[in-house]
């Protein structure tokens, strides 16, 4: 089903997966507007290349005369960039100098649109602007440099600065566009990814309007509530479900600095698993080091006495963490006991002399008895601080945030969005006056069963990987 | 979709006539007619308020909500709100209550009195002033009273339009924001006390997504305020003033469809429309006995419509 036929898909096969949205010109003209209709909102910066703000779009439109072979439309393209054989006679500047006038060419051009720069054709110079198009040889501008006479041949460069626009999705053409061409819009690699696998949710905002339609109005149990209510607790029930029933899909990957540390994400709440990855990109999981050490948050310089001193501004003087340098010095094999194997990969045919060995030492304490290394969170620095042992090693760092910290964040997985209805339906019963309380206990055991739903189901327990690793439940002795 | 004013007065002469009791004019109709439609039109909200709050059949024709819905939707309207930083400015004429009169100028004559166009409307109206059909700047002319000044003595004889459009707007119903292709937005209604609450906490802080307003003074103010257009507002306009306009003949007076204006009430308050003329009538010719059934009439029929 390529194309939209009224279900929840909105978006073309190709806009989909190209991340394109073509349009056919079926009549020639400047001004021309095209609605884009793909999930992902257009964000405008310019559309000029040069400008610091093209970096903010999330697309480019491109032009076409046969849909094969396209050229983007920017300043430079040959619609918004052309050039006319200037006024044998040239252009006076008229008094006021606001005064438009009428300015013909001799060989009519399609492309000169209203708001183009009417320059030399080295650029340098600008003449005025065109006003407004009286037909393809004459154009209404208003001219505030003289153009000079000139000898036939003399060319004049007239560009648009800004050849397209972005209101609202609908993208506006200056540029003159011929019949039979053909336009595209193409969302950008990061957009069309970030669209990607995105009718596994539903956005929060439609959430919302959906909470309102089905659960709020008259003759239902709530029969009016500040949209602003239904807002708080949908964000809040997605902060609280993405603590514990959603699915961490936050991770970073990162190179421990000499300093051993690595600063916490901005939007990071809880940390689910900091793991090194060794030369075969498989993960070793770091492990805290909990008992081991620990970065104190404060570290006040102390006088003979051992009381804390002060500046001159009365606050105590804190110096670098004695403990903090000690850790980072610390050797961790001299903590878990291991050999001094280099061999420090996953693979199973990797084995060395010191192989041999293992096992001899008895006593071991199985908390530390690992060679992944060690990390705490520094508060102090807001920073993950690492065992020397993991000195510019690659890590991946998992964690979670509150659904709220970007825009691609709000929205709830499929899998849990009758939980979230009924997050948002007991949380405003339970506050609202009035409403008996087997009512509101009613509710928050339905709250209770669907979030308890939602996280048999995005547990993802499927049973044949479950029957996988259940074969090897009899084995004695694994590797 | 009108009660005729016509059939409404004569039923009302009728009764009184057949009670012997008194002759109403037009103009008393008119006045009266005019109080009884406004009142049923303002009951109107509130049988809805009574209706919504309890449960309802889904047979045709008989959902009372659906039944009052059908009266308040005939005067059901909206338009545009304009940006004048930092409010934006409530529509004041739907345009239905529109008045014009046509005045041939004579030259060097500028001033000239209007005889159709009533000073309160001149003054409460958005004017508008056609020359030869091309509109005028307002400092094209003045308008005082019913007097309107031409600014240049004309040259030659053209025709001057005036168009009055009659301010009725009576209450604010949903706005909503829309700008380009993206889905349309309702604002939600705060309070200033909420607004502080509001613009404060990060969850709630109003966006272009969700966006909210203040509603004072017949402006409203949109938060973000980054918002400066696209903002439609659809209100409940007021009915149009009934008149019953007629033409002499000796002294009889003579029903002039042309000029006159209808009820704009639903047909099924007819009956109720012209107890309560009735019961105004009463007073008026100083009748307890009519104002007694009338009111009776009209108790029962509230009785009926609410139980």
């Amino acid at each position: 089903m390529p194309i939209p036929n009224g279900g929840l898909i909105t978006e073309t096969n190709r806009q989909y997966y190209a991340g394109a949205q073509q349009f056919y010109i079926d009549a020639a003209g400047a001004g021309k507007t095209f609605t884009s209709t793909f999930n992902t909102d257009l964000i405008f910066g310019s559309s000029d290349p040069l400008n610091n703000n093209y970096i903010l779009n999330n697309f480019k439109i491109y032009t076409s005369s046969d849909a094969l072979n396209w050229l983007e439309l920017t300043p430079s393209a040959a619609v918004a960039n052309t050039t006319v054989i200037a006024p044998i006679a040239g252009l006076a500047v008229l008094n006021p100098v606001e005064t438009n006038q009428t300015m013909t060419i001799l060989v009519a051009n399609d492309n000169v649109v209203p708001g183009m720069l009417i320059q030399n054709a080295a650029g340098n110079v600008t003449y005025g602007t065109v006003v407004s198009v009286v037909d393809n040889k004459n154009f209404i501008v208003n001219i505030v440099v003289s153009v000079p006479a000139a000898n036939p041949g003399t060319s004049l460069s007239l560009k648009s600065a800004s050849p397209w626009s972005v209101v609202g999705n609908i993208v506006t053409v200056a540029s003159y566009l011929a019949l039979g061409t053909y336009l595209k819009i193409q969302m950008n690699k990061n957009a069309i990814e970030d669209n990607y696998g995105s009718y596994e949710y539903t956005r929060l905002v439609d959430a919302i309007d959906n909470f309102l339609i089905a659960y709020v109005g008259p003759g239902k149990l709530i029969p009016s509530v500040k949209r602003s209510d239904v807002i708080f607790h949908a964000k809040r029930g997605l902060q609280e479900f993405s603590y514990d029933t959603l699915r961490s899909i936050k991770s970073q990957e990162l190179t421990v600095n000499s300093a051993l540390n690595v600063i916490i994400p901005q939007d990071y709440v809880n940390y689910t698993r900091l793991s090194w990855i060794d030369e075969m990109g498989v993960q070793h999981t770091i492990f805290p080091a909990n008992t081991l050490t620990t970065n104190p948050y404060e570290n006040p310089v102390q006088d003979d006495l051992g009381v804390p001193t002060q500046d001159s501004k009365d606050s105590n003087i804190t110096g670098t963490s004695q403990t903090d340098a000690a850790w980072a010095a610390n050797n961790p094999r001299r903590i878990s006991g291991a050999f001094l194997n280099e061999y420090d990969n996953a693979n199973l045919l990797y084995n060395s002399l010191y192989d041999t060995a293992l096992g001899q030492r008895y006593g071991l304490n199985p908390p530390t008895s690992q060679k992944n290394g060690w990390f705490t969170i520094n508060e102090r620095e807001g920073k993950f601080s690492f065992s020397s042992d993991l000195a510019e090693k690659l890590i991946t760092l998992e964690y979670i945030s509150d659904g709220n910290a970007y825009d691609l964040d709000v929205r709830i997985p499929k899998l849990a969005e009758e939980a979230l209805y009924a997050h948002i339906l007991y949380a405003i019963l339970s506050v609202t006056r009035g409403i008996q309380e087997y009512i509101v206990r009613r509710f928050k055991q339905e709250r209770s069963a669907k979030l308890r739903n939602a996280k048999i189901r995005l547990s993802n327990l499927k049973s044949d990987q479950l029957i996988q690793v259940m074969r090897g439940k009899s084995k004695w002795l694994k590797f | 979709m009108a009660i005729n004013v016509n059939t409404v007065y004569q039923t009302v002469l009728l009764i009184l006539n057949k009670e012997q009791r008194g002759y109403m004019t037009p103009v008393e109709f008119n006045k009266i007619g005019n109080q009884a439609q406004l009142e049923i039109f303002e009951t109107y909200f509130d049988s809805l308020n009574q209706q919504l709050r309890v449960p309802q059949t889904n047979v045709d024709y008989a959902d009372r909500v659906v039944n009052i819905d059908e009266k308040i939707s005939i005067f059901k309207t909206s338009g545009v709100a304009t940006y004048s930083a930092p409010y934006f400015s409530l529509p004041k004429e739907s345009g239905v209550a529109q008045s014009t009169e046509t005045i041939s100028t004579v030259i060097n004559q500028q001033a000239y009195t209007y005889t159709a166009l009533t000073s309160g409307q001149l003054s409460n109206g958005t004017v508008q002033v056609y020359f030869d059909g091309v509109l005028q700047p307002s400092s094209a002319y003045t308008i005082n009273n019913n007097i309107i000044t031409l600014t240049n003595s004309p040259t030659s004889v053209f025709t001057v339009l005036t168009v009055v459009d009659s301010n009725d707007f009576y209450r604010l119903g949903t706005v909503s924001y829309k700008i380009g292709a993206l889905n349309s937005q309702e604002l939600e209604r705060v309070t200033k006390s909420e607004l502080y609450h509001l613009l404060s906490s990060k969850l709630t802080k109003p966006s272009t997504t969700y966006p909210i307003y203040t509603y004072e003074n017949q402006q409203i103010t949109v938060y973000p305020t980054s918002i400066q257009s696209g903002i439609t507002i659809d209100y409940i306009r007021k009915p149009l003033s009934p008149i019953w306009n007629f033409s002499l003949s000796g002294n009889a007076y003579v029903y002039n469809s042309n000029t006159s204006v209808n009820f704009e009430l639903h047909d099924a308050d007819q009956t109720e429309l012209i107890l309560k003329i009735l019961l105004y009538a009463g007073v008026v010719i100083k009748s307890p006995e009519i104002i007694q059934v009338a009111a009776q009439q009209v108790a029962q029929e509230n009785i009926n419509q609410q139980r």
